[in-house]
C-alpha cells in the first residue's frame, strides 16, 4: 500500500483474471492488491465473455476498505466488466457497466451469447453489442474509423485503446492509433492489456498457453509471449511509456469517472409469487406458519415457543426474508402434493429455525432440542440465510424443472461450481506442458491418494514413487503446480443450489446452458452469491429418501401399515437393539465399516444418541481426538467435568459430556473460550474451509490456543479443539444437520428392523445407492429371515416386489443389462411357456432372451440354465411372417445336444458372473476342502475366535479403503459363512502391495483384537492372493484334485490384438469388482 | 511370439498404449507377469498394484517392422514363412526339416533365431499350429489329440459367443467338435464351424506367404579385363539402366548407390554417390559417379584390368513413377529441382557433412530462429512469408559482438557506440523489441529474476546511413549496468 503517488492519476482498465480461462495468470484478489500497491487510481477487471471473476475481485477491493472506509481505500475504484470477444472477427472490447441499468445490459449480453453458443462457448456478434451497449463505458482495443464510427454513435462514452507492448514499432503503432483517434474523434486510452498482476507471473503464463494449446513449452516458440511486458505497470511508468501521448494516461480517470456502478448496487429482490392476493409476504409467511403449529401442537403453543416464534419473525421482518421462507416452502410443498408425493426434509442449518419446522421443511423441533436460531440467522453475520432440502433422488429432476417452470428461466438457474486445478489435474497439465511424459506424470498423481494431500507435492510420495526429489525437473514441476493449484479451470452446475430472483435473473448475472438438458446455470458460485446478497435454494439428491419413500409404498400396498416420516413409531426399542449389535447395513449414515464399528461402543439408546452416532464418526472429532474421550464417559469410565474456568463451557458442551463434537461447539468454544468474536469465530470457519490460506489459518491457530491458554484451559484440550477446528473445515457438520440426518437414520433403522423384506426390496429398486452392493445386501436380507426368491420369467416384474410380509421375489432389475421396456413388454405376453414362446409373444430380442437364459429365469419352465442359453442363441429375434401367420413354431427339430449337466458350484458361478450373487451358495463353498487343507478357517470361526488368537482365513474381496489420513487399509472379506473385517497397517503393505491391491481371492494371516463390547478386527500381518483358486472354478478343476497352478512361468494364452485392450470379457472376472480406493 | 519382452531384464516392465481415455498396457514382460499384470489392463490399476512398474510407449509400427525383419530372417529355414501380426509368424516346414536335423532341430533353431521369449508349435495345419503356440500347453503331446485339447477360447470367438460356450458346459475344442455341427452353425455362426473344421484339419488353412524382396544389385563380368575408366563408366550406365527398370517395376528410387569394381588380382574398390530425393535417372547417377571419380583422393587405380563391375542399390525409397508431360522438350524436360541436383552435386564433391541449409526454428531469439543442417537431409523448407514480421538483419554476428554504448535510462535507445574501435553517433532509432530469456531452459529459471537477461533490440542508423541490429542485454531492473551488444548488420 503506498499513499503517496509519484506519477499521475493512472487506472488499468484492461486487466483479466484467471477467469479469463487459461489466459489470465493471477486471481482476481492479487490483480486487485497489486493495482493499489501500485499506487493505481483504480482497477477494471474484464475477463473474456465473461464476470465471473469479478465477485472475487469486489471482495478483495472491500478488504482494502472500498467505499465507507477511510483514506487511501476511498481513492482506490474497482470497477468492473467483461471484455467481448467475438466471433464475426469484430476486435475485442472492453465494456463497463456505468449504472445498475448497465450491468443489465451487459448481462444479457452475454447470456444471449452464451445460450446461443455450444456449452463453455460465447457467440457475440458486433450487432449484439450495439443491440445492448446501454449505460456502458466501451474500450475498443483495436478497430478502424468504421467501427468506431459505428460504436460512437451508440455509446457517447468510448475509448480507443493504446498499448505499449514493447514489440519493435510501438512509437509507429502509438501514431497511428493518434492519427486514428483525431480522425474518428474517439479518445486514446493507454493500457497494457493485462493479463498478470507482476512480470514474475511471466512462466505461468506461458504454462496456461501451453495448456491451452496442447503445447510443450520447449517447442511451444513463437506461440509464447515474447516477453513479460503484459503485467500491471505503475502510474509513473505508464506516464513514461505514453509520454509522446500523456491524454492518453489521463483518459484512464475520466473512465472512471464516468462510472458509478459498483456490485453492492445490485440489490436483490425475492421472488414474490407464493403469496396470495391480500396477503403481505410476512403475514402470509406467519399465517402459514401458525396453521403448522395447530398441526403440531393441536392443544396451542407450549411455553417458549411463542418466545422462540417472535424472535424469528422479528428478524425475518428486519431482514425482509419473508419471501424466501415462502418460496422453499413453496418448492416442498408441491414435492408433497404430487402423486405419488415426493419425499423430502430439510437439512443443514435450517433444522434450527422453529419457523422451518412449523413451515414442514424440516424435521426437527429447534426448541426441544435446545438448537440456536442464530446459527441459522443473526444480526451479526449479514449473509443470506441458506436453506437446503433432501429430495428423493430418482424424482428430483421433477423438483427441478418445477422449480424452472414456476419461475422461468429468466428468473432461475443454477448457481455455478468453479471447477479449480487439484493436484491430479495439474500434475497432469503442467507436466504435459512442461514436456514430461504421460508416464512420468501418471506415476506422479498416481502417488497422491485422493485430494486430502495438502498443498505441497508431498517429497516423501516422490521417492515413494521412484523419484528424485532433487532432480530439477520435478522441482520446476512442483513449482509450477504449487502456483497452478487452485487456478479455476472452467465452470460446471452447482448439485443443485438455485437462484431465484424476482426480476430477471439475466440483468443480475449472465447464464450458461449446462451439459445436462433443460438445464440453466448462472455464472457465480456459492461464495459469490453470498458475497452479493443473492438468495440460494438448494434442491438436493438423496437415495435414502428415495428408498424410505418405496418402502412405505410397499407397506400400504402390502397392508403392513400406512406411515409416513412424521408418523414412525419412536423410539423403538427393538430398532436400537438392533443398532446396539451393529447390525446396520443399508441403513442410512450409519452403515459404514467405521460406523458399524462404533455402534456396540455408543450403544444408542434414543433418537439423540444417533444425532452423536452420526457426528462423532467424522473427521472433526477423528482429528481432534474427541471419539474416544467421549465413548470413556459415556461409558462412565471417566468422570464428565467441563475444561476451562468453572461453568463457563457447562451450557456449550453440556449435551456432549464436555466434549465439543459438533462443529457449532467449535465455534462456540473459539467465541467463549478464547474470546473470537462472532465474525473471526465464523473468519476461521471459512479460512479453513478453503484452500491455500495458510497464512491466516496459522494466524488464528496462535489465537485460539493462546487465547484459550491464558484462559485457563489446558494447552493439549486447546491443541485438540484446534485441530478439530481444521477437521471441521474440510467436512462440515452442525448438530442441527446431525439431527436431521440422525432421524432418517431412525427411519430407515426401523424399517430395516421390523420390515426386512419391504427394506431390502425398498432399497434395491433404489439402485445405486449407498454403501453395500445388492449383493451384500440380499445376504443381509436372508440372514434376516426373508425368503429370497430368484428371478422368474413369469413370476418377477421389473422391481423387485414383495410376495409376502418376509417373502422378496427379486425384479428383472438385478439382471445387468436387462431392460425395462423388455420387462414390460414380457409381462403382457404372460405367462410363457418357453423360449420360443417369450421371443414371440412379447417381442423380446435375442439379447434380451440371453440375458434371462443366463440368469435362470426360465427354472420355473423346467429349462434349467444351461439348456436355456443353448436354446436361447438360436432362437430368431423376428419370426417370419408365414410362420406366425399359422401360429406355428418356426424351428425345426435337431439332434439332441446332449450338453454336460451343470454342477452346482457352475450355477453358483454362473449367479455371481449375471447378477453378482447367488440364492444357491457361495463360490467359496466349493473351496472350502482345499482351505481346510491349507489350514485356512471360515469367517464365522474367525470371527468367534477369541481375542489374540492367530487364524489363517480366507474370502473374497468386498471392499478395499484407505480412510483419512491413510495409514491403515481396511479390508472386508467374506466367504459363505460370513464376513471378516481385515485392518493392515500402511507400514506393512508395502512389502505386499501386489497383494493387498489386486486379490480377488484374499488369505489373510493376522491376530484377533476383540474389543470388549464385541468388535472383532483381524490385525493383518501377511497377505496373500489366491484369485486363482477361483479361475479354477469355472474349469471345473476345483476340488481336492487338480494341480494348484502355482507360479509356473509358462505364459497363459492372452487375448489378441485390439480387442484384448479394450478390457477383459466377462469371464475372466468371476466376481464382480470390490470397491475400492485408488 | 512376445515382441517386447525381454528375459534378462530383472523389474517389470509393460508397454503402454492410449485406448479411449486410457493408457492400457499393451504387453508385459515375464516379471511384470508374474506379478499379476496382463495387456489389457489399466495403467492406473497395474501401478496400484505395482508402483515401480516401468513403461514405454507401445510402438505398433515398430513391432510390425520387426516382426517383417524377422520373418525375412526366417527365410533361411523355408521359402514359406506368412507373416501373423502383431505378434506371430507361420513357417511352411513340409520338405525342410531334415536339412536342419529333423521337425524339433528346426524348430530349436528357429526360436533361437526369434530372440525374445518366443513361443511355438507344430502341427500339420497351420490353423492348429498357430493354435497350440497360443493356447496350447508348453511341452506336450502335439497333434491332433493335442488340438482337441485346446481351450476354446482358441477359436478366437468373440467374447459374448466364448462366454455361451463356457456356460453351455463346454470346455475345449474337442467338446465342441462332439456337438452336431449343424447345432453349432444354428448358434453361432458357420464361421465357428469353419474355424473348428481347420483347426481340426478338415478344412484348408493356406499360408499366406511373404513376399520375399531381394535387394536391386547388378553385375557384368568380363573376360578380358577393364582398362579405360570410361569403358568402366559405360559399363556402370548400362547396368544402371537395368537397375532403374528394376527400380521402376517396384515404384522406388535409389537415395544409396554402391558400385563395387573388382580386379584382376582380387583388389577391390567401392565407390558410393548418396542423392538427396529417390531417383531413377541414369544419367544424374552417373554424373554424380563421374564426380566422385574425379575428386577421388587417390584415383582409380586400374593394375591389369577390373575384370568385374557390381551395383548395388542399398537404399531405396518409393518412388512412384511420373507420367511424361505432352509437348515435352524445348527444355522442360529439364530436371525438376535445379537446387536439388546442385546440392547432390555439391555433397559429392565437398563431402554431405559439408554442404548446409537454414532451416527455421520457432523460437524468438534472433540467433536461435534458424539452424543449419546437412543439406542432403533438409528437405521441402518453407520459410514463413508473413508480412507482419519485423525485420531482421542478412548479416548476423555469432556471438554478438560486444560495443560501448551510451543510451538513455531506463530503456531508452543507444545514442553513440564504439563498434571496433571506430565511433558511431545515432541519427535514427527505432525500438525497442523485447526478447525475454526462455526461462524452461535454465533449472531455475521459472523463479522470479532467474530466467536470464531480458534483451532489448533497436534498429539504428548512424550519421552516414548504415543500419545496426544492437541490443541491450538486460533490463534496468535486472541488472544495474547493462552491457551492449552489435548482433547484426542491415544491407
Amino acid at each position: 500500500m503506498n499513499g503517496t503517488q509519484d506519477g499521475p492519476r493512472f487506472a488499468e482498465l484492461v486487466a483479466a483474471s484467471n477467469f479469463s480461462f487459461l489466459r489470465g495468470a493471477s486471481h482476481p484478489a492479487g490483480i486487485v492488491a497489486q493495482a493499489h500497491a501500485l499506487g493505481m487510481a483504480g482497477i477494471g477487471i474484464a475477463d473474456r465473455n465473461s464476470v465471473a471473476g469479478v465477485v472475487r475481485a469486489h471482495i478483495a477491493w472491500k478488504r482494502l476498505g472500498g467505499p465507507g472506509a477511510s483514506g487511501v481505500g476511498r481513492a482506490f475504484r474497482l470497477i468492473v466488466g467483461a471484455r467481448l470477444v467475438f466471433a464475426d472477427g469484430t476486435p475485442d472490447i472492453a465494456v463497463y457497466p456505468a449504472t445498475r441499468h448497465g450491468w443489465g445490459r451487459l448481462t444479457r449480453l452475454l447470456t444471449l451469447g452464451n445460450l446461443r453458443a455450444e456449452k463453455g462457448g460465447c457467440e457475440l456478434r458486433l450487432a449484439d453489442l450495439l443491440d445492448h451497449a446501454r449505460d456502458v463505458a466501451l474500450i475498443a482495443m483495436d478497430g478502424d474509423a468504421a467501427l468506431l464510427g459505428a460504436l460512437g454513435e451508440a455509446v457517447p462514452r468510448l475509448w480507443l485503446a493504446a498499448t505499449m507492448p514493447r514489440t519493435g514499432r510501438d512509437a509507429r503503432g502509438l501514431a497511428r492509433r493518434m492519427a486514428l483517434s483525431e480522425k474518428a474523434g474517439v479518445p486514446l486510452i493507454a493500457t497494457n492489456d493485462a493479463l498478470y498482476a507482476t512480470p514474475d507471473d511471466r512462466p505461468l503464463q506461458d504454462v496456461l498457453t501451453c495448456i491451452r494449446e496442447g503445447l510443450k513449452v520447449q517447442t511451444a516458440g513463437r506461440r509464447l509471449a515474447v516477453n513479460a511486458e503484459r503485467h500491471l505497470k505503475s502510474p509513473a511508468e505508464m506516464a513514461r511509456l505514453f509520454r509522446a501521448c500523456p491524454q492518453a494516461v489521463a483518459a484512464t480517470g475520466d473512465l472512471l469517472d464516468s462510472i458509478a456502478f459498483t456490485l453492492d448496487d445490485l440489490r436483490y429482490e425475492y421472488p414474490h409469487e407464493p403469496v396470495p392476493e391480500g396477503w403481505e409476504p410476512q403475514g402470509w409467511l406467519e399465517h402459514l406458519v401458525m396453521e403448522g403449529a395447530k398441526v403440531r401442537f393441536p392443544d396451542g403453543l407450549p411455553d417458549g415457543y411463542r418466545r422462540v416464534l417472535d424472535e424469528e419473525f422479528g428478524l425475518i421482518r428486519a431482514r425482509g426474508y419473508a419471501c424466501y421462507f415462502l418460496t422453499v416452502h413453496d418448492v416442498v410443498h408441491y414435492a408433497r402434493g404430487l402423486n405419488p408425493p415426493i419425499l423430502c426434509q430439510g437439512r443443514g442449518s435450517a433444522a434450527n429455525s422453529l419457523v422451518c419446522y412449523f413451515l414442514g421443511v424440516t424435521p426437527i423441533d429447534p426448541v426441544k432440542e435446545k438448537l440456536l436460531f442464530s446459527r441459522f440467522l443473526s444480526d451479526e453475520r449479514n449473509e443470506p440465510p441458506d436453506i437446503d432440502v433432501d429430495f428423493e433422488h430418482a424424482r428430483r429432476e421433477e423438483v427441478i424443472q418445477y422449480i424452472y417452470r414456476r419461475y422461468g428461466r429468466d428468473r432461475a438457474g443454477i448457481a455455478a461450481t468453479v471447477i479449480r486445478y487439484r493436484q491430479r489435474s495439474a500434475i497432469r497439465e503442467v507436466g504435459k506442458a512442461l514436456g514430461l511424459t504421460e508416464d512420468v506424470t501418471a506415476r506422479l498423481s498416481g502417488t497422491i491418494w485422493g485430494s486430502w494431500g495438502g498443498k505441497e507435492l508431498p517429497e516423501a510420495r516422490l521417492a515413494e514413487a521412484g523419484f528424485d526429489p532433487a532432480n530439477p525437473e520435478l522441482a520446476r514441476l512442483r513449482d509450477m503446480v504449487d502456483r497452478l493449484l487452485d487456478f479455476p479451470r472452467h465452470l460446471s452446475q452447482h448439485v443443485g443450489g438455485f437462484v431465484l430472483t424476482e426480476g430477471r435473473l439475466d440483468e443480475t448475472v449472465p447464464i450458461h446452458n449446462a451439459a445436462m438438458p433443460d438445464r440453466t446455470f448462472i455464472e457465480w458460485d456459492k461464495e459469490d452469491l453470498e458475497a452479493i446478497g443473492l438468495m440460494k435454494v438448494d434442491v438436493l439428491a438423496l437415495g435414502m429418501l428415495t428408498a424410505i419413500r418405496k418402502s412405505f409404498d410397499l407397506m400400504r400396498d402390502h397392508k403392513l401399515g400406512d406411515y409416513d416420516l412424521r408418523n414412525v413409531p419412536r423410539e423403538d426399542a427393538a430398532t436400537y437393539r438392533m443398532l446396539q449389535r451393529g447390525d446396520s447395513i443399508g441403513a442410512f449414515q450409519v452403515e459404514s465399516r467405521a460406523q458399524i464399528a462404533m455402534l456396540p461402543r455408543m450403544k444408542p439408546r434414543e433418537l439423540y444418541d444417533l444425532v452423536i452416532q452420526v457426528a462423532i464418526v467424522r473427521p472433526g472429532p477423528i482429528q481432534g481426538g474427541m471419539v474416544h474421550p467421549y465413548l470413556r464417559r459415556r461409558n462412565g469410565e471417566e468422570a464428565v467435568d467441563f475444561p476451562g474456568p468453572p461453568g463457563e463451557m457447562r451450557d456449550v458442551l453440556d449435551k456432549t459430556l464436555g466434549v465439543p463434537l459438533f462443529q457449532e461447539q467449535a465455534m462456540k468454544l473459539a467465541m467463549v473460550a478464547a474470546g473470537f468474536s462472532p465474525a473471526e469465530a465464523d473468519g476461521l470457519r471459512r479460512a479453513m474451509a478453503t484452500f491455500r490460506n495458510n497464512g491466516t489459518v496459522h494466524h488464528y491457530e496462535e489465537k485460539l490456543v493462546e487465547g484459550m491458554v491464558r484462559r485457563g484451559y489446558p494447552r493439549d484440550f486447546a491443541e485438540r479443539c484446534f485441530e478439530q477446528i481444521k477437521g471441521f473445515g474440510e467436512y462440515g457438520f452442525p448438530e442441527s444437520h446431525a439431527q436431521a440426518f440422525a432421524w432418517l437414520a431412525y427411519v430407515s433403522s426401523w424399517l430395516k428392523c421390523r420390515y426386512p423384506a419391504v427394506f431390502t426390496c425398498a432399497l434395491l429398486n433404489s439402485q445405486p445407492m449407498g454403501f453395500y452392493a445388492p449383493a451384500q445386501l440380499i445376504r443381509d436380507a436372508r440372514e434376516h429371515g426373508v425368503d429370497v426368491r430368484p428371478m422368474d420369467v413369469n413370476a418377477s416384474q421389473w422391481d423387485n416386489t414383495l410376495e409376502g410380509e418376509r417373502v422378496l421375489r427379486l425384479g428383472l432389475r438385478q439382471i445387468t443389462g436387462f431392460r425395462e421396456e423388455w420387462a414390460e413388454r414380457l409381462k403382457t405376453a404372460r405367462p410363457v411357456s418357453g423360449l420360443e414362446d417369450a421371443a414371440r409373444r412379447a417381442g423380446l430380442t435375442s439379447r434380451a432372451l440371453h440375458l434371462l437364459a443366463d440368469a435362470g429365469a426360465f427354472g420355473s419352465l423346467g429349462c434349467n440354465r444351461r439348456e436355456a442359453g443353448w436354446e436361447a442363441r438360436r432362437v430368431p429375434a423376428v419370426q417370419l411372417p408365414l410362420f406366425a401367420a399359422f401360429g406355428a413354431p418356426e424351428l425345426g427339430k435337431e439332434p439332441e445336444a446332449a450338453l454336460p449337466a451343470m454342477s452346482p458350484q457352475e450355477e453358483v458361478v454362473a449367479d455371481y458372473q449375471t447378477h453378482r450373487f447367488s440364492l444357491k451358495g457361495h463360490p467359496m463353498q466349493f473351496l472350502r476342502g482345499r482351505l481346510t487343507a491349507r489350514g485356512v478357517v471360515d469367517c464365522a470361526t474367525a470371527d468367534a475366535a477369541r481375542d489374540g488368537a492367530k487364524v489363517r482365513v480366507a474370502g473374497v474381496v468386498l471392499v478395499r479403503q484407505r480412510p483419512g489420513k491413510g495409514n491403515a487399509v481396511f479390508i472386508t472379506i467374506e466367504d459363505e459363512t460370513g464376513i471378516v473385517n481385515a485392518l493392515l497397517w500402511a507400514r506393512d503393505m508395502e512389502r505386499q502391495r501386489r497383494a493387498v491391491m489386486a486379490a480377488r481371492l484374499m488369505v489373510i494371516e493376522g491376530t484377533i483384537q476383540r474389543s470388549k463390547e464385541g468388535v472383532v478386527h483381524l490385525m493383518a500381518d501377511h497377505i496373500t492372493d489366491a484369485s486363482e483358486m477361483l479361475d479354477g472354478l469355472t474349469d471345473g478343476s476345483s476340488g481336492a484334485s487338480g494341480p494348484v497352478c502355482g507360479d509356473s512361468i509358462r505364459l497363459p494364452p492372452h487375448p489378441r490384438g485390439e480387442r484384448s485392450l479394450r478390457g477383459h470379457p466377462r469371464n475372466v472376472r468371476i466376481l464382480p469388482r470390490s470397491r475400492d480406493f485408488h | 511370439m512376445e515382441t517386447g519382452s525381454d528375459p534378462a531384464r530383472p523389474d517389470p516392465f509393460a508397454l503402454v498404449m492410449r485406448v479411449g481415455n486410457a493408457l492400457r498396457l499393451s504387453a508385459v514382460n515375464v516379471p511384470a507377469r508374474r506379478l499379476g499384470l496382463d495387456a489389457g489392463m489399466t495403467l492406473a490399476d497395474a501401478r496400484a498394484c505395482v508402483p515401480s512398474l516401468l513403461t514405454r510407449p507401445a510402438d505398433p509400427v515398430a513391432d510390425a517392422r520387426a516382426l517383417d525383419r524377422m520373418a525375412a530372417a526366417m527365410a533361411r529355414f523355408t521359402p514359406t514363412v506368412g507373416v501373423d501380426p502383431p505378434d506371430g509368424l507361420i513357417l511352411d516346414i513340409t520338405g525342410c526339416a531334415h536339412l536342419f536335423g529333423g521337425e524339433s532341430g528346426l524348430a530349436r533353431q528357429a526360436m533361437a533365431l526369434a530372440g525374445y521369449g518366443a513361443l511355438h508349435a507344430l502341427a500339420s495345419n497351420a490353423a492348429a499350429a498357430r493354435a497350440m503356440a497360443r493356447y496350447g500347453p508348453e511341452g506336450e503331446a502335439e497333434g491332433e489329440d493335442g488340438v482337441r485339447r485346446l481351450p476354446l477360447a482358441a477359436l478366437e470367438l468373440d467374447c459374448d459367443a466364448l462366454a455361451a460356450l463356457r456356460r453351455a458346459g463346454l470346455r475345449t475344442t474337442g467338446d465342441l467338435a462332439r456337438l452336431p455341427m449343424r447345432a453349432v452353425a444354428a448358434r453361432f455362426g458357420e464361421e465357428t464351424v469353419t474355424r473348428l473344421r481347420c483347426l481340426l484339419g478338415e478344412a484348408a488353412s493356406p499360408v499366406a506367404p511373404r513376399p520375399a524382396r531381394s535387394p536391386i544389385r547388378m553385375e557384368a563380368r568380363f573376360a578380358e579385363p577393364l582398362i579405360r575408366t570410361d569403358d568402366v563408366l559405360d559399363v556402370i550406365e548400362s547396368l544402371l539402366v537395368q537397375a532403374a527398370r528394376e527400380m521402376e517395376i517396384r515404384q522406388a528410387g535409389g537415395r544409396r548407390f554402391v558400385v563395387e569394381l573388382c580386379r584382376s588380382d582380387n583388389a577391390r574398390r567401392g565407390l558410393m554417390v548418396e542423392t538427396g530425393q529417390p531417383v531413377r535417372d541414369c544419367a544424374v547417377v552417373l554424373r554424380l559417379l563421374r564426380e566422385r571419380i574425379e575428386t577421388l583422393a587417390d584415383p582409380l587405380d586400374p593394375g591389369f584390368g577390373f575384370d568385374s563391375v557390381s551395383l548395388a542399390v542399398l537404399r531405396a525409397e518409393p518412388l512412384p513413377s511420373s507420367q511424361p508431360e505432352l509437348g515435352a522438350g524445348e527444355g522442360r524436360d529439364a530436371p525438376p529441382d535445379g537446387l536439388a541436383a546442385l546440392i547432390d552435386r555439391l555433397s559429392v564433391r565437398l563431402g554431405p557433412q559439408n554442404v548446409f541449409r537454414l532451416v527455421p526454428c520457432d523460437r524468438h531469439l534472433p540467433e536461435k530462429a534458424q539452424q543449419p543442417v546437412p543439406a542432403s537431409r533438409a528437405r521441402g523448407i518453407a520459410w514463413p512469408v508473413d508480412g507482419d514480421r519485423l525485420p531482421r538483419p542478412l548479416m548476423l554476428f555469432d556471438p554478438p559482438q560486444q560495443v560501448e554504448a551510451i543510451a538513455g535510462v531506463p530503456d531508452g535507445p543507444p545514442q553513440r557506440f564504439r563498434w571496433r574501435g571506430r565511433l558511431h553517433d545515432v541519427r535514427l532509432a527505432e525500438g525497442p523489441e523485447r526478447i525475454a530469456a526462455e526461462w524452461w531452459r535454465k533449472r531455475t529459471g521459472h523463479f522470479p529474476g532467474k530466467a536470464g537477461p531480458t534483451r532489448d533490440y533497436y534498429r539504428v542508423e548512424d550519421m552516414a546511413g548504415r543500419r545496426f541490429w544492437l541490443f541491450r542485454h538486460g533490463l534496468f531492473a535486472e541488472k544495474p549496468d547493462p552491457r551492449w551488444y552489435l548482433h547484426g548488420l542491415f544491407a
